[in-house]
């Protein structure tokens, strides 16, 4: 990733809130921009964090697959009326 | 697809859990300074804007609009954009074979459809701060998630190709060669993504969605009779009659005009990448409401529009945008056919930057590619290869002679609300899922409403297929 603050050493990363209702905020201060995002806003911090896979249930995993089913036959179904649709204009 | 788990840049793989912690009073703020992007600054600056403006808010009377201007966009954009050219056209068809009548107040009712479940995504895109394919690829696994990917991606691209066949002939109306109309609207298209930023996008893509507006000239051009709009708004006469299977057709792609699987996609991944926060929440409910209303407007404008030709008995069955403009031209008058076909060609354009928009954030987030509009292209060329790929491979398909177009224009609206059901079932799961939304899962009232409507449009699909294989049965 190609940081703007990157070559912030590590000294200079002492962090405090600011006040993000200031007139004097500037977003140099990458100070200012973490007081202004959620903890999961920022992008390095969304690609670490994942919302793990959720157990689903033999009732939801027989939803889903039914409207599985029913989108597919659906499909055929469209396929058909196009087809009806292509005879009938010829 | 594991990408992220083993980029360099990346630190360790951990849990994800709704929150409103401030990034720098987080335990991993420190190390965060060094990989804040462009991004990320850009949407600082966003939220700096909303800070003031919220501010400033509680202490002048009216400053609670600049709040609001700052805030609203992706709901207006999604409704303006579902608003496209083959919904125009399905609500001329309403308007040209019934009259004035069933169609207005269901398509009030549709929009309604349409707000409850948009209104559903923003509330995710808040909280979790995370695109709707990435969410379910997340929470459901790959399976499941190429399984939302497919019907996405293949709707998404037909849907694409209409939009150019309404760019195409709603400048076609003007004398416009296909080949200029289309390939202006593919620079157009990639004009609004040189930004470089969302805010910039945002604001040039809804300046242009405003002019779906034109339809109300149109329709007051039209002289509608406003004694029968109200009577048909109260009672919902008259019904249309004839063709059972035709009703019913126009019925499915009317509700395909409104509902459809990408503006899922498309508004949650808008929210995230506008940076907006839980506690903006109901100002996302005034933007999707405020979109609802205006698509709403503007489709009963193309409605009363097209009412001359049903009062003159012109067939409308087999018409496209052009022949529409062109057969109003004598009823209405030049001004007002000439907007008819502006409007056609608004409608195709606007909505074929936010489609493609959507298929590239569905992209991204699946291939953990950058995918934000606030990333210059040479950090995230995947996102911007993939929406200019799509918009690309679209426009050349409308310049193909031959190629049966009306087939896909006809189609396109009934598998958005075929494809729909499935959508809305993942989309209930995750705002269902305490674990992804905290304290904004949906309620008793919200469940309700979402499974009303997952739950009719599964019937209109019924319906659909019943009537295709048994024709005799509708009389169709």
């Amino acid at each position: 990733m190609n940081s703007r603050y990157a070559g912030v050493p590590e000294s200079q990363r002492a962090l405090g809130a600011i006040d993000v209702n200031s007139e004097q905020l500037t977003l140099q201060d990458p100070r200012a921009v973490l007081s202004l995002l959620e903890a999961d806003q920022v992008v390095a911090a969304k690609r670490r964090t994942h919302f793990g896979r959720r157990n689903l249930s033999l009732r939801t995993r027989v939803l889903l697959w039914c409207l599985r089913v029913y989108v597919v036959a659906m499909f055929v179904i469209v396929l058909i009326s196009v087809v009806q649709a292509i005879r009938s204009a010829h | 697809m594991d990408g992220l788990h083993k980029n360099p840049n990346v630190m360790n793989s951990q849990t994800a859990h709704p929150t409103t912690e401030s990034a720098v009073e987080s335990a991993a703020a420190p190390e965060l300074i060094g990989l804040l992007t462009h991004e990320d600054v850009d949407r600082a600056r966003d939220r700096w804007e909303v800070a003031q403006a919220r501010r400033r808010g509680r202490s002048k009377s009216f400053g609670g609009l600049r709040l609001l201007w700052l805030l609203v966009g992706p709901g207006v954009l999604v409704f303006l954009g579902e608003n496209d050219a083959p919904s125009m056209l399905s609500y001329s068809a309403d308007g040209s074979r019934y009259g004035i009548g069933f169609f207005l107040p269901f398509v009030v009712l549709t929009f309604l459809m349409g707000f409850i479940v948009q209104e559903m995504t923003v509330r995710l895109g808040a909280v979790t701060h995370r695109g709707h394919a990435e969410l379910i690829f997340d929470r459901f696994g790959k399976f499941w998630g190429f399984f939302a990917m497919g019907d996405l991606i293949l709707g998404n691209f037909l849907t694409l190709v209409t939009e150019f066949i309404g760019v195409r002939a709603g400048l076609g109306f003007f004398g416009i060669r296909p080949a200029i109309a289309v390939g202006g609207a593919l620079v157009i298209v990639a004009g609004a993504i040189t930004t470089g930023r969302y805010w910039t996008w945002e604001r040039i893509t809804l300046s242009l969605a405003i002019f779906n507006g034109l339809f109300i000239p149109a329709a007051i051009l039209a002289r509608p009779d406003w004694h029968a709009v109200g009577h048909a708004m109260l009672t919902w006469m008259p019904l249309p009659t004839g063709s059972r299977y035709q009703i019913l057709l126009l019925i499915l792609a009317t509700i395909g005009a409104t509902v459809t699987p990408w503006m899922l996609f498309f508004q949650q991944s808008a929210v995230v990448d506008k940076g907006m926060q839980p506690r903006d929440i109901n100002a996302g409910r005034f933007d999707t409401f405020l979109g609802a209303l205006l698509a709403s407007v503007f489709a009963i404008a193309a409605i009363l529009a097209t009412v001359p030709l049903f009062h003159h008995g012109i067939n409308a069955a087999d018409f496209q945008a052009a022949q529409f403009a062109e057969a109003l031209e004598p009823l209405i008058g030049h001004a007002g056919a000439a907007l008819f076909a502006l409007g056609i060609f608004e409608a195709g354009i606007v909505a074929a930057i936010a489609i493609s928009t959507s298929s590239a954030y569905a992209f991204g987030e699946v291939f953990q590619t950058g995918h934000s509009l606030n990333r210059p292209f040479r950090e995230a060329w995947p996102f911007y290869l993939t929406l200019l790929g799509s918009a690309s491979a679209a426009a050349a398909l409308v310049l193909i002679p031959k190629f049966p177009l009306e087939f896909v224009v006809l189609t396109v609206n009934v598998i958005a609300v075929l494809a729909m059901p499935p959508a809305l079932a993942f989309l209930l799961l995750l705002v269902n899922d305490r674990e992804v939304m905290g304290q904004h899962v949906n309620g008793f009232w919200t469940n309700l409403a979402g499974i009303t409507v997952t739950v009719l449009l599964i019937c209109a699909g019924l319906g659909f297929g019943i009537a295709t294989v048994f024709p005799k049965w509708l009389g169709g």
